[in-house]
């Protein structure tokens, strides 16, 4: 609840400072120490403490898993402002807002995290989704980013279309919204509104996610939004609705007795095989880690398919991993001039910390040992063998990463044993020793990754 | 044929209840068909320049209708809805506010909080401003 | 005289929804399309609050979420709307065949 309430205070405070507040530096110092506030009012409800006492009637359930999938998104946030926080405010004149937005977001983050009716599941997802359209077309000059906002705002507002007859169905079925009722017997005669209403919400939720049938707005909107804000969709939302998914299957069709496990093997196939067989096609670096995403929400479709204890831990490391790692990559992407492959070529000799840095995450990104990437495959990968069904889907993901590591290293290669000129924005010391440690974090959570699952277990 | 259709309606047993309206369309719609097809022949029709204007003997109409109007029209509009649509929720709280006491005044006094709040970011943001 | 059945008001909901739907792919019109993504939230009202109304009149749980999903609609309609101009001041034209810088 702490974070909740916070959050969206934040949010209002920031709009405010956009009024009062002329200096960019210190709107960036606000949002900042914001999030920093809100991680560790969050970090202090972990451990019982809790601000504010509100009486939710149980539309809200604050477990251990969704209160530490939280710190790590507020974590991941405070970083992204940490090594991006300027580029926010350079992409145009409204700066305050955007971090007003992205607080709005974090709110809608913490919804979805510990949602226990489908009312709030709904709110959630649009409280994450609208402050998106708008950050998506924030560059207001630039053609391609209207057009990605439209696009955006068409898929998003036609998936909420589908999740709101979904959820109109189960409600017909169940006569509540919440999860707790989901199995109870009553209306046993209505069952077939119920499994209709669950794959209609479960449709919409893999468009958000962008899973493989559903996946065609993710490239152009990654595109064309600017690129701090492609980073920000690309992992923290991402993730936050990936965590909403898992709740809900694991609340709603588990014990169903509906075969879902073959639905969502066959969208997890989909989604690996189309993300990466199309991102070694790409010219861009951007659009090729907007169809990286899609393959990386695959492997995080693993955490849905087998729904044990090995996923959960799975979710959370990958989470962790992929914010890390993606963050760090977009933060050296949008300082880069030119966005293809070639404009990364030579980056090793005129800024070989950046290229270090970036040859570590994209490692992570392909699953390499001793990074925490390939801990977060491992527990996905491990999860689904568990649970024993469909072992040819653990074999295709492998193949999927093995072919991953091609255009992961394509980068390497170009950054490393191609010759030429990368040209650069101006880089600051601060901004190198950021991403040196985050690099080094990605390194430290390889090796020991109980540092963070043990928050699960107390 | 329309009373084959009738029939048709009273043998269904649920759908006989209908029929008052079915009567009632043909009726309104019979009525505007009467009355726009006897018309011409009633009076003397006489077409001259005035009386083929839009508005007989009313403001002469200036320019098209379709051009476009500024920009800040559309915001306040756009304001306007938001604002309209959210006293929504003072529907559930007026239908039983006895029963809510006070703590549900204090939760309304929250939500009119955050909303003069959104109002006043919209003045100080000088979105409702006419002049430049 | 008896009340209208539920499956009359479901028919009804659906066949909006699909309207919805139909003009969402087939218009090229942004204005046309919003007012499609209106069509099909309004139609799921309609379904929430019939089944509010015929199955569990007990509880309002069904007219609640219509209310939630009306301030929802119009959060997003503000949100396209300001899209919509903005891409009518790059293109002029608020045709989506127009929209086309990121084809290639």
């Amino acid at each position: 609840m702490n974070a909740i309430i916070l959050s969206a205070i934040l949010g209002v405070i920031l709009m405010f400072s956009g009024i009062f507040v002329t200096s960019k530096t210190a709107i960036r110092n606000i949002a900042t120490a914001g999030m920093a506030l809100l991680l560790l009012v969050n970090i202090a409800e972990q451990g019982g403490f809790h601000l504010f006492n509100v009486n939710t009637h149980n539309m809200l359930v604050f477990s251990k898993f969704g209160l530490l999938f939280n710190s790590i998104a507020f974590s991941a946030t405070l970083l992204f402002f940490l090594v991006s926080a300027k580029d926010i405010t350079n992409v145009g004149i409204n700066a305050a807002e955007y971090f007003a937005l992205i607080f709005f977001i974090s709110c809608g983050i913490a919804i979805v995290s510990s949602f226990n009716s489908l009312l709030l599941l709904f709110l959630g997802i649009e409280i994450i989704s609208i402050p998106l359209y708008i950050l998506t077309g924030s560059d207001k000059r630039n053609l391609k980013s209207n057009e990605a906002s439209l696009k955006y705002f068409l898929m998003g507002s036609f998936s909420t279309g589908i999740m709101l007859l979904g959820i109109a169905l189960v409600y017909g079925a169940k006569a509540s919204f919440s999860m707790e009722q989901m199995h109870s017997s009553i209306n046993a005669g209505r069952n077939a509104w119920f499994y209709a209403g669950l794959l209609l919400v479960l449709i919409s939720m893999l468009f958000k996610v962008s899973a493989a049938p559903f996946h065609f707005w993710t490239p152009d909107v990654y595109d064309g939004a600017p690129t701090v804000f492609t980073s920000f969709m690309a992992t923290i939302v991402k993730a936050g609705v990936f965590i909403a998914l898992v709740r809900l299957f694991d609340m709603s069709f588990v014990g169903s007795g509906y075969d879902w496990q073959l639905i969502i093997a066959i969208v997890t196939a989909a989604t690996l095989f189309i993300g990466n067989i199309t991102a070694i096609f790409q010219q861009s670096v951007k659009r090729m880690l907007a169809y990286s995403s899609i393959a990386q929400a695959g492997f995080m479709l693993f955490g849905v398919f087998s729904q044990n204890d090995f996923s959960r831990e799975g979710i959370i490391l990958y989470t962790l991993g992929y914010s890390l790692a993606t963050i760090g990559i977009f933060a050296v992407l949008i300082k880069m001039k030119d966005y293809t492959f070639e404009g990364f070529n030579g980056l090793a000799r005129t800024e070989p910390v950046l290229a270090a840095t970036t040859t570590i995450f994209l490692l992570s990104l392909a699953g390499i040992p001793l990074t925490i990437g390939f801990f977060a495959k491992y527990f996905m990968l491990a999860s689904a063998v568990k649970s024993g069904s469909h072992l040819w889907l653990v074999i295709f993901a492998i193949l999927c990463a093995a072919i991953s590591v091609y255009y992961y290293f394509r980068v390497i290669q170009s950054m490393y044993f191609k010759t030429g000129l990368a040209e650069t924005e101006p880089v600051t010391p601060v901004f190198r020793w950021l991403l040196a440690g985050m690099a080094a974090a990605v390194i430290i959570l390889g090796i020991f990754p109980n540092l963070v699952l043990q928050y699960l277990y107390f | 044929m329309n009373l084959f259709f009738l029939q048709n309606a009273v043998s269904a047993s649920s759908a006989v209840n209908y029929l008052p309206i079915a009567l009632q369309v043909l009726c309104a719609a019979g009525f505007v068909a009467l009355t726009l097809g006897i018309s011409p022949f009633l009076g003397p029709n006489r077409k001259t320049a005035e009386k083929l204007e839009t508005y007989e003997s009313g403001i002469h109409s200036v320019g098209n209708a379709r051009q476009p109007v500024a920009i800040k029209y559309f915001l306040v509009a756009i304001l306007f809805v938001l604002f309209d649509v959210e006293v929504i929720f003072f529907y559930p709280y007026a239908v039983n506010f006895r029963e809510l006491g006070w703590n549900g005044f204090l939760a309304v006094l929250m939500f009119v909080g955050f909303f003069v709040c959104g109002f006043y970011y919209i003045i100080k943001k000088g979105a409702l401003q006419w002049e430049d | 005289m008896s009340s209208i059945p539920l499956t009359h008001i479901l028919f009804v909901s659906t066949a909006l929804f699909f309207i919805g739907m139909y003009g969402l792919f087939t218009r090229r019109n942004m204005i046309t399309m919003l007012m499609s993504v209106e069509l099909i939230l309004n139609s799921v009202n309609i379904n929430f609050v019939a089944f509010n109304k015929y199955l569990y009149p007990d509880k309002l749980d069904g007219i609640f979420f219509s209310l939630f999903i009306i301030t929802i609609a119009a959060a997003e309609a503000a949100v396209a709307i300001a899209i919509i101009i903005n891409l009518y001041r790059s293109h002029h034209s608020i045709d989506v065949e127009d929209a086309t810088e990121m084809k290639y």
